[in-house]
């Protein structure tokens, strides 16, 4: 038995030696936070450039929440921004005009920018590309609109100005961020009291927020979210729901932008129009991508140079501008690497650290790896049925008026010549097509309109005609990632749980590599594996959402003789355990394999049957023949 | 019907395809194909879903690059080439799905195989002659017409240019049996006027029926070479290599 | 009354404008699958190379300097960046052609400052002309009536020139236009630059009447990227229809309630993004690709 007594030794260490490295990280950061102001006084900046630049790097940082991390641009950012901005300073001047309290107004201000976030993401989370950067544009724009006409409220084009000084009260004590350090002459590195208190708490702030966002891209939700921008199709037929994380990360990364919009408006004593403007949408894109995306100092070492050059530079040459952007196309010219991050994996993984120290699967049945359902190779009760089940492009009927039965535990080939639906058959099973007609009975219960996602956590998994992997992660992550899904569902919000503290999640990964023979390449890129391997591991990540039907899409296609008789053998073992749906074009094989046989033609059965009534059934062979039969070819 | 098959040493060589090796990403799909086809010949090559048929074709015409071996056209090399260098050289695939362009109107489709022709081929009066469907159909766009209707389309695309080899990929397949016969008569007149043709065919008897002769290809191995005759006279070949 | 014509007048004019800008945006999508950020600035650039034309040679010489200074530099910067971008993400080609804008408007600004200039069309032109009710400068209505004509060359160009068969193809399949031996890449190279060179006569066609500072560029660039998302992305009538649209909504918003006229716009767009994704003429399968 695996418990957890087991694991605790070398779970334990790892746990030590990572939260060894999260206090050398806090360490750096706060050493890098202190030391800034008195790096950037000797370059020519100056102390108020210190306290802006780390207020806007939190900006920078949610923005690349979606960018690098979510792998959406979005081009509405100010509308966080400007309206944390906003929010802060109505909530200080209406409310609390003669005692402003910063914990009440940022924290207003990040509900607020929240709840929009939450309302636009909802909106735009479906779209991609141009269209999602231009829908985040529009509503940027009616957000400066309403903030524009709202004058009552706003002072519209001119801005709130005059905000009260700033007071942060703890405890009993009423800190004045506004007042300055004690004065401390240190030379080059200019005087510690040209410092207000303000750079004090925006570094803290700053400090807080790294430490989140670094938890953040290493918790279950962020390694969700390389998985989603890595492979969207892999990832919602695992069983994760996409859509839901995007919209998570967009609120998470709305709510740091409107924290900063905050702390600008209040360390500044006003906030402009121009904070709600397009181009401040794009300077956080600039900021990001100029740092380098999928990293978590990236945004605010770009937020560092672009606004050291923009206020030192400025007053230098009229150039800085162009130089900015010249810097910006540069980067993505010709360090695409750095924007667009494929070399940031393989790190020393924690995760695959403490794998390696587990013992490998033994033979014995696997109580983790729940086997079909009861009533396995028995009972009157079908687990997948069809009725006239339809699937229509335009006109063109791909498949048509198909009635389907499998028994539990059953072995079905799907066979028939090309263009037969086969394909879109079994995307129409796993969910990823909706039907045009008919519907599909899952053990009883129709499931048509049920999504591909939740199908998958109802015990319907698929393996794709082309493997769909996770190139840039190991084998071991890839299997990694199904499990999780199947043990904490389609979504959660784990944005400080590890996945590696999940035990069960190691163990079904081992085993589901187990069973397609790939632990030797366990630690393996998927990217790098073989054309076989890659097959069986794309079976293998179906296999570890413990699926009850398993669907696969030509598994041995494009593989040699000896790889196709082996991965023959594998699947045949699996599928004592459930029900295996299998389209294939290797007859040797499918008519070894398979206890029953459904040949599609043109979008419809032509036939079901055992191998060898198929064999026989003069239909198949004028459907594979070509309308002609074997008499009639033999004399012409 | 069937001609003997004259062998290939008889006629001058027009392709020659010398042991080419093809891969998709990691996945070895061609191993070692050759095939020869003489001038004027119509050959056949035959095969089950998925062994690499319409790789083969793709290798030749430049849409997927062997790693090895060689593919020759009178005498010109062309592993190594574009697909429009390959096109204008005079290798005309008809692929399986047919690929009219469907935004455009039957008359449209012709008109851009004419424009892109290096050298002119058949006319469109002669087009016209032979599928006289095509002509009753000319305004309407390419989605607008039956699946029989593009494969002639397809044909007589290829048929406007000056073609020295027609690769025809599996042309009477989704189609209805009646229209399965016009599309093989097709064939055969192309055959009559001697255009060199390569047919991937898993339909087998349309293809005995014109080829003169041919090679089965599985697990992306050529398996065998022979005439019709040979094919139609060995059960034990069918089953393994053809058959369900 | 008359107020009603002068801004449907009006709305037309700027819908032409946005019109001619997304037509060349829609095109390039359609036949490179390029999402251009940097279309913008072919505007800007055709505005400033008129302006400076104009000033010196004529304005005669200017509609003819414009778009040939544009075409030349679209062809450029398709050899030097963009080629390498045809087949990258969506988001890398967004990224970097918003670079290119940014760095083309930050070159105008040095150059030219950043007042917003305009120049004077010869006397002959400057008078209004009588329409109906209502009194139009005449300009403007030679404006309309040459973009007019202009999208109606370009429309020929595309459906009644052989090579503007070749690009319907190429959106189509391009695969398949090159196994007939026609010259895809060739034909994407001329489109591009026709749809950069008619971005550039518009610039400096539409100067006396809108002016130009550096921003101009990517101020009509917003809106005309809203036209095409409404029409649908790669339609060229779906252009031309949010285009109108787009135009007529904007300056009867105008009238109607001067301050909303800029966010009607995207309200539409978004409406339109959330109920109809593919656009007013878009094709569904486009939308999947981008």
């Amino acid at each position: 038995m695996m418990g957890p007594s087991n694991e605790a030794g070398p779970a334990a260490r790892e746990r030590g030696g990572v939260l060894a490295r999260d206090l050398r990280f806090a360490a750096l950061c706060a050493i890098g936070i202190a030391l800034f102001p008195f790096i950037l006084h000797p370059l020519g900046g100056y102390s108020t450039l210190a306290t802006q630049i780390a207020i806007v790097s939190v900006a920078s940082i949610g923005f690349n929440l979606l960018l690098g991390y979510a792998g959406t641009l979005s081009y509405g950012h100010a509308m966080f921004y400007g309206g944390g901005g906003y929010v802060a300073a109505i909530l200080i001047l209406r409310t609390m005009p003669d005692h402003p309290n910063v914990w009440l107004a940022v924290l207003g201000a990040m509900l607020v920018t929240m709840l929009i976030a939450l309302l636009v993401g909802a909106l735009t989370v479906r779209l991609y590309g141009i269209y999602f950067a231009l829908l985040t544009l529009a509503f940027g724009q009616m957000v400066y609109f309403v903030v524009e006409q709202a004058k009552d409220w706003t002072n519209g084009d001119d801005g709130l100005q005059a905000l009260p000084n700033a007071i942060l009260p703890i405890g009993p004590w009423h800190i004045d961020l506004t007042a300055h350090l004690p004065s401390m002459n240190l030379g080059v590195f200019g005087d510690l009291g040209e410092l207000r208190v303000w750079y004090v708490f925006a570094g803290i702030v700053l400090l807080l927020v790294l430490i989140f966002f670094r938890a953040l891209t290493r918790s279950q939700f962020g390694e969700v979210l390389d998985a989603i921008r890595e492979n969207e199709q892999r990832s919602t037929l695992i069983g994760f729901n996409a859509a839901a994380y995007r919209l998570a990360a967009f609120t998470i990364s709305g709510a740091l932008t409107g924290l900063a919009g905050a702390l600008r408006a209040l360390y500044d004593g006003s906030v402009p129009i121009d904070a709600l403007s397009i181009d401040r949408s794009g300077s956080f894109v600039i900021y990001t991508v100029v740092g380098g995306v999928q990293t978590i100092f990236g945004p605010v070492a770009g937020t560092a140079v672009i606004m050291f050059l923009e206020n030192v530079l400025s007053a230098k040459t009229p150039a800085w501008r162009l130089i900015e952007g010249l810097i910006f196309v540069s980067v993505i010219v010709f360090l695409p690497r750095g924007v667009f991050g494929i070399l940031k994996r393989p790190e020393k993984n924690p995760r695959a650290l403490f794998a390696r120290s587990l013992r490998l699967p033994t033979e014995e049945p696997d109580p983790l790896l729940k086997p079909a359902a009861e009533g396995h190779r028995a009972g009157p009760m079908s687990i997948i049925e069809t009725f006239k089940l339809g699937k229509f492009f335009g006109h063109f009927g791909a498949v048509r008026d198909v009635d389907f039965r499998v028994e539990p535990g059953e072995l079905r080939a799907v066979i028939g010549p090309n263009g037969a639906g086969k394909t879109t058959f079994f995307n129409l099973i796993s969910g990823t097509t909706a039907p045009t007609t008919g519907t599909i009975d899952y053990k009883g219960r129709d499931v048509s309109r049920t999504s591909g996602t939740a199908r998958v956590h109802l015990g319907i998994a698929k393996a794709f005609q082309t493997a769909s992997l996770y190139s840039d992660q190991t084998v071991r992550q890839n299997c990694r990632l199904a499990a999780l899904a199947r043990i904490q569902g389609p979504f959660a919000l784990q944005v400080f749980r590890r996945s590696y503290r999940l035990d069960d999640v190691e163990a079904i990964a081992e085993r589901a590599m187990a069973r397609l023979e790939l632990l030797e390449v366990a630690d393996t890129r998927a990217g790098d594996l073989s054309h076989g391997d890659k097959k069986r591991l794309d079976i293998a990540i179906a296999l570890a959402t413990q699926p009850q039907v398993l669907l696969l899409d030509e598994p041995v296609a494009g593989m040699s003789k000896d790889e196709a008789r082996k991965t023959e053998a594998l699947i045949r073992k699996l599928s004592t355990e459930m029900t295996v749906l299998i389209i294939e074009h290797d007859m040797e094989m499918v008519m070894g394999l398979s206890d029953t046989i459904t040949v599609l033609h043109q979008g419809t059965v032509l036939a079901t049957g055992t191998p060898a009534e198929i064999r026989d059934n003069p239909k198949v062979q004028e459907a594979y023949l070509g309308g002609h039969s074997e008499t009639e070819l033999a004399h012409p | 019907m069937s001609a003997p098959a004259p062998s290939p040493s008889a006629v001058q060589t027009r392709l020659r395809v010398d042991a080419i090796n093809t891969y998709y990403a990691e996945s070895h799909v061609l191993r070692d194909v050759s095939l020869t086809i003489g001038a004027g010949e119509t050959v056949a090559l035959l095969g089950r879903n998925g062994v690499g048929k319409t790789t083969t074709l793709k290798s030749i015409v430049g849409w997927l690059k062997p790693r090895t071996g060689s593919v020759v056209l009178d005498g010109e090399e062309l592993v190594g080439r574009d697909m429009m260098t390959i096109a204008r050289m005079g290798i005309s695939l008809v692929p399986e799905e047919r690929r009219i362009f469907t935004n455009l109107t039957v008359a449209e489709n012709l008109k851009i195989a004419q424009v892109t022709a290096r050298k002119p081929g058949w006319t469109l009066d002669h087009v016209y002659e032979k599928f006289p469907r095509l002509r009753e159909r000319l305004s309407h766009k390419g989605d607008e017409i039956s699946g029989g209707e593009k494969q002639m389309l397809a044909i007589a695309r290829a048929l406007l240019q000056d073609v020295k080899v027609l690769l025809l990929d599996e042309p009477t397949e989704g189609l209805a049996p009646l229209i399965v016969r016009e599309v093989e008569n097709v064939v055969r007149e192309i055959k009559a006027t001697g255009i060199t043709t390569l047919l991937v065919e898993q339909n087998l008897y349309s293809a005995l029926a014109v080829a003169d002769r041919c090679y089965i290809i599985d697990q992306g191995e050529i398996k065998f070479e022979g005439t019709p005759d040979q094919v139609r006279g060995d059960e034990e070949l069918r089953r393994r290599y053809l058959h369900v | 009354m008359e107020a009603l014509f002068q801004a449907l007048l009006g709305g037309l004019i700027l819908g032409l404008v946005y019109i001619a800008i997304a037509v060349g945006l829609t095109i390039i999508f359609g036949t490179l699958r390029l999402v251009n950020f940097a279309h913008g600035a072919f505007y800007a650039i055709g505005a400033y190379v008129g302006l400076v034309i104009a000033q010196n040679l004529g304005v005669g010489w200017a509609f003819v300097a414009a778009p040939i200074a544009v075409a030349l530099f679209a062809v450029l910067l398709d050899r030097l960046v963009l080629r390498s971008f045809y087949d990258k993400a969506p988001t890398a080609q967004l990224l970097v052609t918003f670079g290119i804008a940014l760095v083309v408007e930050e070159s105008l600004r040095l150059i030219f400052g950043a007042t917003t200039q305009q120049y004077k069309m010869p006397d002959a032109l400057q008078g209004s002309a009588t329409l109906g009710p209502i009194t139009y400068p005449a300009y403007r209505l030679l404006f309309g009536a040459g973009v007019i004509v202009m999208l109606a060359l370009l429309w020929l160009f595309i459906e009644r020139t052989n090579y503007g068969l070749l690009v319907r193809a190429g959106i189509r399949d391009r695969i398949m236009v090159q196994l007939l031996g026609g010259n895809i890449r060739q034909a994407s190279t001329v489109i591009f630059t026709l749809g950069a060179a008619v971005a550039g006569l518009v610039g400096a066609a539409a100067t006396p009447i809108y002016g130009i500072d550096p921003a101009t560029g990517f101020a009509f660039l917003v809106p005309s990227f809203v036209v095409v998302v409404v029409g649908g992305l790669g339609s060229f009538w779906g252009a031309v229809l949010g285009g109108l649209l787009i135009g007529e909504l904007q300056s009867l918003t105008n009238l109607a309630y001067a301050p909303a006229s800029q966010v009607v716009i995207y309200l539409c767009m978004a409406l339109v993004l959330l109920f109809r994704p593919q656009g007013l003429l878009g094709e569904s399968e486009v939308i999947r690709q981008s």
